[in-house]
């Protein structure tokens, strides 16, 4: 398809299913009768058709409001990945991962969702953040793609949508956020099995911490970084099953809690969740977690922290602080991916990829019943996804 | 809600409930004093070209006072092929250029304060100059333009006038700029200057006069596109030529272009005067174009529409009896069509992946396998699947390989050679690195050799393969045209050792100027496919505006553009380009070559052929060699009613040419009307 091209305005349909390219695949919208007491609309990023889907949730169920093209290449991927709204609401932003080779990261104005603003940032830029003040963006530059290298945390002025720093961190950093203080920055590294701490007043690497089953230990500093020797090979991108007996975390997802005194840490491979001390910088515990935890959101008030299970095609519900799972709740496709929990605590958005031709789908759970109370399919790949109202 | 609606419309009725949503707020209030400027040093901010120099930068409130926590940093904004800055503001010079940069200072909780400024990265001083008119022997009173270039020790090019005196002005006299008169018989030195550096042109002015000039042939009959040849005799009073003269070449009226060698091409059908000149002799000969008339008909014999996705390569088995088609788009499947009936093409299987496109397949030439690249991919593995076709009308997948290439593989080219075996030569989408499998066990794919550019990662980009008689020709995008040898011979390459032959690499920014200003920077634009035929290289861009026109939609919102280049590689060496074909409207993008004609799909400019018998030079389309062109534009189609044309595969007269927006389309080309075949 010749997508409208990145400055334009977007498409708008008003159904929910995506018009015909999804055809007979498209679900029905479900919706179900604990209807919200207010609107939401959500922003949803579609790696495999280049498109921001833009939704809205109210008393009348969820409906797509707009299909927004992103990229600069009308016929090759530009792959949107990681999407994050600014504090003001005014703006949301877009990594889209692939270029020439480098990926870009892109701010588009939420009232007309039209772009504003385009970096270019390094390999494959994934998960994002904005600091709470709204100035910089913290992204990953992932590396999906190549040989088996340190790579860095883009952080970007985004009032000028100026890339200021690359702070070097590990291997295929990963999911990543911001304590509520807007003072420190966690991510993953995939292949080093660590959690990578940044200080967002020095922007410099601060601490790490080893996550490998039974070698967890906090540490001072930077952590030294060799390329992985000999292998590529990611696990499926967290879809792939460990070996029996492996101990390696694989690590997918940071979420500081609420108040910013714990980190939780989402180990794809062991399918559990490390819980550490931000303070003493030590491991307070494990607890498991579904098939393949992949990406993890965590309430304002501190009461829950939500799972996306890859591979267990669900999304796990966790009281806190006991660790104890209140719901195991599956989504109707496979591969699940990211979380995104409505400013009132009410709801969580979880992105579904769905796998080759299958739409991507955003499922709705009510966070007071537990309950999946909408879907709605958007593009494939669906990945990124943050609430802008 | 039945009707597009506006979001801002939308939005407007969307309550604004105060507390239901978290206004997140910074935990930490900034302390001290807010910046409010930078100061950085030096401000000469020039340096010498693949040196280093260091930039320092203080933040300052409004008093003029240093912030003494504030975070500087130092950050790349461009630049990226010609230089690095470290981020404590050490610059490390590539090359010449300019390096854009952004100084930031922050403090947390407040906004970033940021300067821009640019690093001129210049030359070094002269090392030594390059005359580029080879012109050795002037007849007495011919004039001669010549032309030189000062370069530094790294060999770029600096911008010095370059001043020229004459050793011996009774023999040979020369202006500043380089318009040398040859006076009288003898020797001479032109002295070319730049700086402290010079440069010797030894020139020989002939001691015999010359006193006529025949220009051979005096006439001739062509059609516009043929290249002629024209050849200066200059002779003196005895009538005996004088050796080693080279005149200045110039034509009317028309347009056409004649080279330095004498070659003429005409566009436009004609009487031309062909003149050689010699100072005051001069000589011309007349050409006589006729209408090139190669334009057919076309027919469509054959079409199978696709809607559901878009659709991608198209390829035949090498019994010309099935087709194979990839999709994309989200496409997670290729078609296998049988077309022994190419008015009635059937689909007979389809093969389902995980993938979100299938762009390339391709058999090897015995047919017993296909491969075809995958791109994402939900495990985001992706690289190649490999499928057996022990019976052609229904591939069965057999092997796959993914090790390295887990962003995606664009392009793929099998390939055999006995003395190697099989290969499959790949792009990798996230490192632009060129990888050779061998599939000579087609169940044990394993990489045998991978080969880059030797730059930096930023701007590497690898996005077709072509191989013949074991050379590998690489469209290699900010690079240009790559060919490597990889077993020819002739560097001694083989699959597992890749040697550069050849380079041919031009300025893309320059050539689609147009589209910047139509869309904006950061438009796309690349060398895209390349095709060896005869001793050429025939190599097409894609290109994109970074930008729609505004307001507009679909398909009315976006173009391609493009240009087809034709090289000269007859030596290697120093590859030329000596024709170019670009649509008015539309692109150039994949392209197949039969006998004498040149098959391409030119994306929004359709389905096209062209003439390309004899020696090509200039303009392909102004003088004429079009054949033939096809709208694919279908109203049963993905996109609806709009040619978005990708490629050609031509076998048995047939042309199989697939549009991405609308599937497959069997094509033949008439015999020229009122012939009847």
């Amino acid at each position: 398809m010749m997508r409208q091209r990145a400055l334009a305005r977007a498409t708008l349909i008003a159904t929910v299913a995506m018009g015909s390219r999804l055809g007979a695949q498209a679900l029905a919208p479900k919706v179900l009768p604990t209807p919200p007491e207010r609107t939401y609309t959500i922003a949803v990023a579609s790696e495999g058709t280049d498109e921001i889907s833009i939704i809205t949730f109210g008393p009348s169920g969820a409906t797509i409001q707009a299909r927004v093209p992103i990229g600069l290449s009308a016929t090759d991927p530009d792959g949107p990945h990681g999407l994050a709204v600014s504090p003001d609401r005014q703006f949301y932003y877009v990594s889209t991962a692939h270029g020439t080779p480098y990926g870009s990261f892109w701010k588009l104005r939420a009232n007309d969702n039209t772009v504003v603003g385009r970096v270019m940032l390094g390999n494959f830029p994934a998960t994002a953040q904005i600091t709470p003040e709204g100035h910089l963006a913290f992204v990953v530059n992932f590396n999906l793609h190549g040989d088996m290298v340190a790579s860095d945390v883009s952080v970007v002025g985004v009032d000028d949508m100026v890339e200021l720093t690359r702070i070097p961190t590990c291997t295929m950093p990963h999911g990543s956020r911001l304590n509520a203080q807007g003072t420190k920055h966690y991510s993953a590294c995939m292949m080093d099995d660590m959690l990578v701490e940044i200080d967002v007043a020095t922007l410099a690497v601060s601490r790490h911490f080893q996550l490998t089953k039974g070698k967890e230990m906090g540490m001072a500093g930077a952590p030294m970084v060799l390329a992985s020797a000999g292998t590529h090979d990611m696990s499926g991108h967290g879809m792939t099953a460990p070996a029996a007996g492996d101990p390696a975390c694989s690590p997918t997802w940071a979420q500081p809690s609420a108040d910013g005194t714990k980190v939780y840490v989402a180990c794809n491979k062991t399918s559990d969740i490390v819980e550490i001390d931000a303070a003493s910088w030590t491991m307070l515990r494990r607890f498991p977690a579904g098939a393949g935890v992949y990406n993890l959101a965590a309430t304002r008030d501190g009461t829950k922290l939500i799972a996306t299970n890859k591979r267990g095609q669900s999304v796990s519900i966790i009281e806190l602080p006991s660790g104890r799972e209140l719901a195991r709740i599956p989504t109707q496709r496979r591969v699940v991916h990211g979380a995104a929990v409505s400013g009132d605590d009410r709801y969580v958005f979880i992105t579904v990829e769905g796998i080759g031709s299958e739409p991507g789908t955003l499922e709705i759970i009510d966070l007071r019943t537990l309950k999946t109370v909408a879907t709605v399919d958007v593009g494939q790949m669906a990945g990124g996804v943050d609430v802008i109202r | 809600m039945s009707r597009p609606t506006s979001v801002a419309a939308l939005l407007m009725f969307i309550p604004f409930i105060a507390g239901a949503q978290t206004t997140a707020q910074p935990a930490t209030t900034p302390v001290g004093p807010a910046i409010a400027s930078l100061q950085i040093l030096p401000r000469d901010r020039s340096m010498t070209a693949r040196d280093t120099m260091r930039l320092r930068a203080r933040a300052l409130d409004a008093q003029g006072n240093e912030v003494p926590n504030a975070v500087i940093r130092f950050s790349r904004a461009g630049g990226f092929f010609e230089g690095t800055i470290e981020n404590d503001g050490l610059v490390r010079s590539g090359s010449t250029g300019t390096l854009p940069i952004v100084v930031s200072a922050t403090i947390l909780g407040r906004p970033p304060v940021i300067e821009r400024l640019e690093v001129k990265m210049l030359p070094g001083a002269a090392h030594h100059i390059a005359v580029t008119t080879a012109v050795s022997t002037l007849a007495i009173g011919q004039r001669m333009r010549y032309l030189a270039t000062a370069y530094d020790s790294g060999n770029d090019r600096r911008d010095d006038r370059v001043l020229w005196t004459s050793s011996n002005p009774r023999v040979l006299t020369v202006s500043r700029d380089g318009l040398a008169v040859a006076v009288a018989p003898g020797a001479a030195k032109l002295i070319a200057t730049a700086g402290t550096v010079t440069k010797d042109v030894p020139v020989t002015v002939a001691a015999r006069r010359i006193v006529a000039l025949d220009v051979t042939p005096a006439s001739a009959d062509a059609r516009t596109g043929d290249v002629i040849r024209f050849a200066a005799k200059p002779m003196d009073a005895a009538g005996k030529a004088i050796d080693g003269l080279t005149p200045i070449w110039s034509f009317s009226p028309g347009q056409g272009m004649i080279g330095a060698d004498g070659g003429f091409v005409g566009y436009e059908q004609g009487t031309y005067t062909i003149t050689a000149s010699f100072g005051a002799q001069s000589a011309e000969a007349t050409v006589t174009l006729t209408a090139r008339d190669v334009r057919r008909p076309l027919e469509v014999v054959g079409r199978s529409p696709k809607k559901r996705f878009t659709t991608e390569e198209v390829w035949l088995h090498p019994n010309g009896k099935v087709a194979y088609l990839g999709s994309g788009s989200g496409g997670d499947l290729f078609y296998t069509l049988d077309i022994s009936n190419p008015a009635n093409p059937i689909v007979s299987d389809s093969m389902v992946l995980n993938t979100r496109r299938v762009n390339d397949l391709m058999t090897n030439a015995e047919g017993t396998i296909l491969v075809n690249t995958r791109e994402g991919a939900s495990d985001r593995k992706n690289g190649i699947v490999i499928s057996s076709l022990a019976d052609p009308l229904h591939p069965v997948k057999i092997a796959e390989f993914t090790e390295g290439m887990t962003a995606g593989v664009h392009s793929a080219f099998v390939y055999t050679q006995p003395k190697f075996g099989t290969h499959v030569y790949a792009t990798n989408d996230g490192t632009g690195a060129f990888h050779i499998i061998d599939i000579t066990d087609p169940y044990k794919p394993k990489q045998v050799g991978e080969w880059r550019t030797p730059r930096p990662d930023a701007g590497r980009s690898l996005h077709d393969v072509d191989v013949q008689d074991g050379l590998a020709y690489l469209s290699y995008w900010n690079d240009g045209l790559i060919i490597l040898d990889i077993g020819n011979g002739i560097k001694g390459g083989s699959p597992s050792n890749p040697v550069i032959v050849s380079q041919y690499k031009y300025d893309l920014n320059d050539l689609y100027r147009q589209v910047e200003l139509a869309g904006g920077s950061g438009f796309i634009r690349g060398t895209h496919t390349a095709w060896r035929h005869k001793n050429y290289v025939f190599i097409a861009d894609e290109v994109f505006p970074s930008s729609g026109v505004q307001g507009a939609k679909d398909a009315s919102a976006g173009r391609a553009y493009g240009r087809l280049q034709v090289i000269d590689v007859s030596d290697y060496a120093n590859p030329k380009s000596v024709a170019f074909y670009e649509p008015e409207f539309g692109g150039v993008h994949n392209i197949w070559i039969a006998g004498d004609t040149l098959y391409m799909g030119a994306y929004n400019a359709g389905f096209r052929t062209f003439d390309i018998s004899g020696e090509l030079r200039g303009d392909l389309r102004a003088q004429q060699r079009e054949m033939a062109h096809l709208n694919t534009a279908d109203m049963d189609g993905f996109v609806k009613n709009a040619a978005m044309t990708w490629g050609v595969v031509v076998r048995d007269g047939l042309a199989y040419v697939n549009d991405m927006y609308n599937g497959l389309w069997i094509v033949r080309m008439k015999p020229k009307r009122g012939i009847t075949p």
